[in-house]
């Protein structure tokens, strides 16, 4: 049995270059299929990575009730001063509580590749800010002055939008900033901002000692309860309280959803038509062979070696085709660079990501194109009539 | 037996393999014209611009707001026949994921820079007199179901109220629509003195500035005007054609274009590749049958002529299968009021389908031209000599 499977399934696959052309159409419409899942795929991950995979689960993030984005979201110095006072902070070396009161705005940049204005978060942060975000380093330049119109740049602003380089000048309102660092923070989506003093900002929008949102460093991930706890409990206060991980992931959850639910759908599609190419491919195999499929069958292959043969034929096909589509997606998307519009209504710069589970669900749509490809023309191999032999 | 009956007869000779082919050919037209529609929708801000009207914003970004006072300022500059206003107000309706969105605008200067709106029920005197109305763009009515008459809150994620509540309460006494379905009314209008007047913050300020200049011709001067007006101030300016700002919005979402671009360059790459070798062997198993019709006295322009025929019927016929699947496909989504109300007018349009129409015959040319050729060429006395 296993000796007559291979025996054909040799015969199939040396007879290959007879069907060049069609072989490769298949092979190449499924790596073409391959290939468009997982370009949309890395591009979901790569966001998803950088927008929620990076939060911290014991920062708190403070935003008043029902405002959804930092954007939207105002407190006064009242209720920042409340919230200091409330459990579960970790204290920092002078005892005082760590917590970072922040503001969020808009400036433009523009984006290197279609040279229009885009969305950049202008953030203004405490002196505590830039160590509540794991793996804070300036890669260049040095952090700003207490005081002064200095700004600090992320590398992902850099990489994708002009404007903004080391040493730059930049006139908001009367004021003119000027780009004295660059700071990574790993990936992740600080990396897309721009920083200033908190207290310098303020002035720029004049908007007092009132501040957009908050976070608190807390003592452990379990702390947070008891801050909202308090939060809940203190009528002066109307705050929404969510850990920094949980806040980033309903910010990105829209985008990472829209493009999958894009991604599939097209990527299924593509398959249904790379199926039917495949399809046609392994008909024609079958009836390129009828005689010497009958002849096998006269001299006491089973029906069943002839259905694997071929079956085994598609299969090779798909998965040839598959990691093709796969290496081409991996060297083509992995790691480029790109920007969107984020949850913070401000562009979120990141690199595609080729994952191994998103490479093995592209692999197993491939297997069950090849499989399906396969199914119908093997079923047609093994019923060859043995009178076919005298076919010409 | 004509030519036409031999095209037919013989692209359907094997019915499976014709069906196959057709099915893979349909369904790169279907993603062609689905993403086609949704990138006309996307773009519709960009298409339904009109020539004359300009956006002024604060030159630092869009939410950035700008005094009161510039209005008055715009209105006077030469060359500028409307000035109108408007504001984000960041509503919502009962639940935060219930997005309405919603201007807080000066009604009577709005409807003139927008002369494609009409009202469809209640009238431009209601919503202008009365201090509370919202009038709601056709596609969001149908969307929450809201009639003329009804009451409804709406919230807002970013205004205050002095009495620190943000929900503001609304009579809907007009809906508007616009004849042309690539115009949006997937949102609402409301006065904003009503807005203005109970703000806790950001009092007399504006979101943005809608221009209508006397001739488009003026634009580039007018923007320039606009924008020396307040350069060195708190809150410079930044003037630009309203199709100019759409795209500019479009292209923070990221480079649609070229993922289009890229994914039906891929269902094509695939169908060419399908399509062509399948025909070169169609072609090639009916040698002898072509050696037979020359023989008997089919001229060889005319053997080329039926091959190409039958490559170019082969992708007409799935390619219109696969838009009017798409155009059925868009069709029902559109019913969806959700759908309708975030992407307004999606439809496939005559646009796309021309251009599909195109890549149909290019399609069947490209595939039929080497077997076409080969036919043309075939020498008798070597096809007869071929088993």
């Amino acid at each position: 049995m296993f000796k007559q499977t291979a025996a054909i399934t040799a015969m199939n696959i040396r007879s290959i270059p007879q069907r060049l052309g069609m072989s490769l159409a298949a092979i190449v419409s499924i790596a073409f299929v391959v290939g468009v899942l997982l370009a949309f795929m890395a591009m979901a991950n790569g966001f998803c990575a950088t927008v929620s995979g990076t939060g911290a689960e014991d920062v708190a993030v403070m935003l008043r009730a029902g405002s959804q984005a930092e954007l939207n979201s105002n407190m006064s110095r009242d209720e920042v001063l409340l919230v200091e006072r409330g459990p579960g902070i970790a204290a920092g070396g002078n005892g005082a509580p760590v917590t970072s009161a922040e503001l969020y705005v808009i400036v433009d940049g523009k984006k290197r590749g279609s040279g229009t204005d885009a969305n950049l978060p202008l953030r203004g942060v405490g002196p505590e800010g830039p160590q509540m975000r794991a793996g804070f380093t300036m890669t260049e330049g040095r952090m700003f002055e207490p005081g002064a119109a200095e700004l600090i740049v992320g590398e992902g602003v850099i990489r994708e939008f002009s404007g903004f380089e080391l040493g730059e000048e930049i006139r908001l309102g009367t004021n003119t900033w000027r780009v004295v660092g660059v700071f990574s923070t790993g990936g992740t989506v600080f990396d897309s901002e721009i920083w200033s003093e908190i207290g310098v900002l303020q002035n720029l929008y004049s908007r007092g000692s009132s501040v957009q949102s908050m976070r608190a460093q807390m003592t452990s991930p379990e702390a947070i309860e008891e801050l909202q706890a308090y939060v809940e409990n203190e009528p002066r206060l109307n705050l929404d309280v969510q850990s920094e991980k949980e806040f980033l992931a309903s910010q990105a959850g829209g985008t990472v959803t829209l493009i999958k639910f894009l991604g599939w759908p097209l990527a299924v599609a593509m398959a249904i038509g790379a199926l039917a190419g495949a399809w046609n491919t392994m008909y024609s195999s079958v009836d390129a062979r009828t005689k010497e499929i009958a002849t096998l069958r006269a001299i006491g292959f089973s029906g069943f070696a002839a259905f694997l043969g071929t079956m085994i034929e598609s299969l090779a096909l798909a998965i040839l085709g598959g990691i093709l589509g796969a290496v081409a997606a991996y060297l083509l998307f992995d790691g480029i660079s790109a920007s969107t519009l984020g949850g913070g209504f401000t562009q979120v710069v990141f690199s595609f990501a080729v994952t191994p589970a998103s490479l093995i669900a592209a692999m197993i749509l491939a297997i069950i194109v090849g499989f399906l490809a396969g199914f119908f023309p093997a079923m047609r191999a093994a019923r060859v009539p043995l009178l076919a032999v005298h076919q010409d | 037996m004509n030519g036409a009956t031999l095209v037919r007869k013989n692209l359907f000779r094997k019915k499976l393999r014709a069906i196959l082919l057709l099915f893979s050919i349909l369904i790169a037209f279907l993603i062609f014209a689905v993403l086609g529609a949704f990138n006309k929708t996307l773009n519709a801000g960009v298409e339904t611009a009109a020539a004359d009207r300009l956006v002024t914003v604060n030159k630092i970004n869009f939410t950035v707001s700008m005094p009161y006072a510039y209005w008055g300022r715009v209105a006077s500059v030469e060359g500028v026949k409307n000035v109108s206003q408007a504001n984000w107000f960041g509503g919502y309706y009962q639940e935060p994921r219930n997005f309405v969105q919603t201007f807080a605008v000066d009604p009577e200067t709005y409807m003139r820079a927008y002369p494609e709106l009409e009202f469809t029920q209640g009238s431009a005197e209601a919503f202008f007199n009365n201090r509370q109305c919202l009038a709601v763009g056709a596609d969001l009515a149908l969307q929450y179901e809201w009639n003329v008459g009804e009451r409804v809150p709406l919230n807002s994620n970013i205004w205050q109220q002095q009495d620190g509540t943000s929900d503001w309460d609304f009579d809907i006494c007009a809906i508007f629509d616009a004849e042309d379905d690539n115009v949006p009314a997937n949102y609402a209008l409301f006065h904003y003195e009503y807005f203005n007047e109970s703000l806790a913050f950001n009092r007399d300020q504006v979101g943005w500035l809608i221009i209508n200049t006397e001739d488009p011709s003026m634009n580039d001067a007018v923007s320039q005007r606009i924008d020396a007006m307040f350069a060195n101030s708190p809150a410079e300016t930044e003037t630009t054609t309203e199709a100019a700002f759409s795209k500019a919005f479009i292209e923070q979402l990221g480079n649609i274009g070229l993922i289009i671009t890229l994914v039906t360059g891929a269902a094509f790459a695939t169908i060419l590749m399908i399509v062509g070798t399948t025909m070169v062997m169609a072609i090639n198993e009916r040698t002898r049958e072509i050696a037979v019709m020359k023989t008997i006295g089919f001229p060889a322009p005319r053997i080329f002529r039926m091959v190409l025929s039958e490559s170019l019927l082969l992708s007409l016929i799935g390619g219109l299968l696969g838009i009017g699947l798409a155009a059925s496909l868009i069709w029902l989504m559109s019913q969806s009021p959700a759908v309708s109300g975030s992407l307004p007018g999606l439809s496939v349009g005559w646009r796309v389908t021309f251009i599909g129409i195109g890549f149909m015959i290019a399609l069947g040319l490209i595939t039929g031209l080497i077997p076409a050729w080969n036919a043309m060429r075939a020498n008798i006395a070597e096809a007869f000599g071929k088993v």
